[in-house]
């Protein structure tokens, strides 16, 4: 996202403006129901997330201060938070249930991918899944290095490089895909 | 302080601050390292790009219709919480004239507890008044009734001639009175004071103020041979009497 357009919304949203909530969903609701999703692994309960977030978000409106986190930052940890918050409520209430649901709405995940995101797919893909699995334990998982490590049976050192060359190819792939993704922010 | 740099970074709070999973205290101690050491910042905004741009890998196209589920939320809210803010100000607006009304009648009722009290008192002294002067009217009307009442013409001696005054003596009823008729006229340093010698006592009967009314009978405290005095006084009256300045007796 462009900074001004980033600024623009600030504003707004400090403004208590309700086309904040618009432009936000129109620039980040895909991706903030992909976090959303990649927490739940349930598609309707990412979507009573993003719900419940940006009701959230614009509650939370004018606590948000752009020099401690970038705005992305910011609705990332509100949707991430929700999300941990559901999945907690909903484990303790049906664990099995859930369960079962993961691998049938995971399909549907898939296939509601935008198509023009579906580059951007193509991208991830060329992570390697062992980076993929770091990053996912690191930014969807909230799990310390050490966790992540005792979790996945692979020692702390192994975890770190990977960690490392993980991030590394990832700003390759984004890098490449950034003026795609600037395109996107565009065309929505 | 570049160990202690490596350390913060080594013990993953900043990635944990990354994506709000800190505590309280945690947060309040990355964001003094962020806010003191440039490599730190520098480290944490690459993380938040980082972060953005995995996320964005992992985008979904949301359900149709989400949209505006969230934005018809948002603005019930929003009027839910204007009707709030409304409903504030009107309760707001009735509790400010409630306690101001409040206030207003405590104090009236304290102001007419007051005038209660003031009215009673009022009507307390009243009250003794009337029955003090009753008394009195009775005294007099039997002092002049009755047949045993002796009569004394009071005459003032040279120093005061003009003084007339009649007393009346009754030893059966025990009652004594004095109708003064004439004072004379005093320089206005000087005024006429009543004594009365009861018991070998002198008893002070208070300075005589002019003659408003002819009728009027003073009462003198009785007692067997007790003796009254009028002096002349300094304006204002004497704690005892001048002997000297002694203008009338009366023996009763």
């Amino acid at each position: 996202m462009s900074v001004l357009l980033e600024k623009h919304i600030v504003e707004l949203l400090q403004e208590r403006n309700e086309k904040a909530i618009s432009l936000l969903y129109e620039h980040y609701g895909d991706t903030l129901f992909g976090v959303a999703y990649k927490v739940v692994k349930d598609h309707d309960l990412a979507q009573d997330i993003v719900q419940e977030s940006f009701v959230k978000i614009w509650k939370k409106s004018d606590s948000y201060d752009s020099s401690k986190a970038k705005l992305f930052t910011w609705l990332f940890r509100i949707t991430r938070n929700t999300a941990i918050d559901k999945l907690r409520s909903v484990n303790t209430k049906t664990d099995k249930e859930i369960q079962m649901d993961v691998s049938d709405v995971y399909r549907i995940g898939v296939e509601s991918t935008r198509p023009e995101l579906m580059d951007v797919r193509e991208h991830l893909d060329k992570l390697e899944s062992k980076y993929q699995i770091v990053l996912d334990a690191l930014f969807f998982q909230g799990m310390t290095q050490q966790e992540a490590s005792d979790e996945l049976e692979i020692p702390l050192g192994t975890i770190k490089s990977r960690l490392k060359i993980g991030l590394r190819e990832l700003k390759k792939i984004y890098g490449s895909s950034m003026v795609l993704l600037s395109l996107i922010s565009i065309w929505s | 302080m570049k160990d202690k740099i490596k350390i913060f970074l080594d013990s993953d709070l900043l990635e944990k601050y990354l994506i709000g999973s800190t505590t309280k205290e945690e947060t309040l101690q990355v964001e003094r390292y962020i806010a003191m050491h440039p490599e730190v910042r520098e480290m944490y905004l690459e993380l938040q790009e980082n972060l953005e741009a995995y996320a964005k890998l992992h985008a979904i196209k949301t359900p149709d219709g989400l949209k505006e589920k969230i934005l018809s939320t948002i603005k019930a809210q929003n009027s839910l919480r204007k009707r709030f803010t409304r409903y504030a100000v009107a309760a707001s607006v009735a509790v400010f004239i409630f306690a101001g009304s409040s206030y207003f009648f405590w104090d009236q009722n304290q102001n007419l507890m007051q005038e209660n009290t003031i009215v009673s008192n009022k009507i307390k002294t009243l009250e003794e008044d009337m029955r003090e002067q009753l008394e009195d009217v009775r005294n007099q009307f039997i002092v002049l009734n009755n047949p045993l009442t002796k009569k004394y013409n009071v005459k003032g001696n040279k120093n005061a001639r003009d003084l007339k005054a009649i007393a009346y003596i009754n030893p059966v009823k025990k009652l004594s009175y004095l109708n003064l008729r004439n004072l004379p006229e005093l320089p206005e340093d000087k005024c006429f004071q009543m004594w009365a010698e009861v018991n070998g006592e002198m008893v002070n009967l208070g300075v005589i103020k002019e003659i408003t009314d002819k009728e009027k009978l003073l009462a003198l405290p009785y007692a067997e041979n007790a003796i009254g005095y009028i002096t002349i006084e300094q304006k204002g009256g004497n704690m005892a009497p001048t002997v000297e300045n002694i203008v009338a007796n009366i023996n009763y």
